[in-house]
């Protein structure tokens, strides 16, 4: 494997394949510092892992056709819903194409976005709830 | 995937409803004003995750010989943002091309002037139009 430009990640929302509607994904983990320091640190602060968090971020091309991805949103606003997301272009889960799989609380949807005569789009940020599962088979 | 044939065709054929105006959906060597052409400016890929791609066209529309006055008045009727031989609007009446692209927009007509075509100086101006498929 070597480094790739990202033209091809696959994103499903439900089961459902809308990468041809995505412009950008992206997909954060975090752990949350938890402070320990104390008089044996040296005067160094100190910190250890906590709990972790994540959240799915993703630019749309809106596209209210039947079942396509505006339209799938629209229903889904206040649900947890199910993202997958293939990295490195692939198109299943490989060691070098490792599949990312979060339920995400679908807390956000913007139908009406765009200026005049930009091609109209929208993005979303969701948070993930549990963990963040990957898979590389 | 939309072929570029058919985007030029399609794109030809709206602005085929201007009356009195020849329509190429190529360049052409010796062209009969008044007459448009489609030329690709360019393509730009990776519009999305999968084959999502944006053309880039020029329309030039030369009018006729650019001392003739009825060429500078036939120009304002096909730069008019209204009207029966609007370019705007003769491209834009069918955006998806029946169902060729997915959208299309004439964004700007950034150039008007006088070119030269076989020893002759024309009234002519360019229209940009972008087509997403």
């Amino acid at each position: 494997m070597a480094k790739f430009v990202a033209t091809g990640t696959q994103v499903t929302l439900n089961g459902t394949d809308i990468s041809g509607s995505v412009a950008r994904a992206e997909l954060v983990i975090n752990a949350a510092e938890v402070d320990v320091t104390d008089f044996g640190s040296s005067g160094w602060t100190e910190v250890i892992g906590g709990l972790k968090s994540g959240s799915v971020s993703l630019d749309f091309h809106h596209d209210y056709g039947a079942s396509a991805v505006s339209a799938t949103f629209q229903d889904l606003v206040g649900t947890i819903g199910t993202v997958t997301m293939i990295a490195a272009n692939g198109t299943a889960a490989s060691a070098t194409t490792p599949q990312y799989t979060a339920e995400v609380l679908i807390n956000s949807f913007t139908p009406i976005s765009g200026a005049v005569g930009d091609l109209a789009t929208f993005s979303v940020t969701f948070p993930t709830t549990g963990e963040v599962s990957y898979a590389t088979a | 995937m939309a072929a570029l044939a058919d985007i030029r065709a399609g794109i030809a054929t709206n602005l085929a409803t201007i009356s009195g105006l020849r329509v190429s959906d190529e360049i052409l060597d010796n062209p009969q004003p008044p007459v448009a052409m489609i030329a690709l400016n360019n393509i730009e890929y990776h519009q999305d995750m999968r084959l999502g791609t944006k053309y880039n066209f020029t329309i030039q529309v030369i009018v006729g010989r650019a001392a003739e006055r009825h060429a500078q008045r036939a120009l304002d009727l096909y730069v008019n943002p209204v009207g029966n031989s609007s370019v705007k609007v003769a491209v834009e009446s069918n955006r998806t091309l029946d169902g060729v692209v997915d959208d299309l927009v004439v964004e700007s007509m950034p150039d008007v002037g006088s070119i030269q075509l076989n020893d002759t100086t024309y009234l002519a101006a360019d229209f940009l139009v972008a087509v997403y498929v």
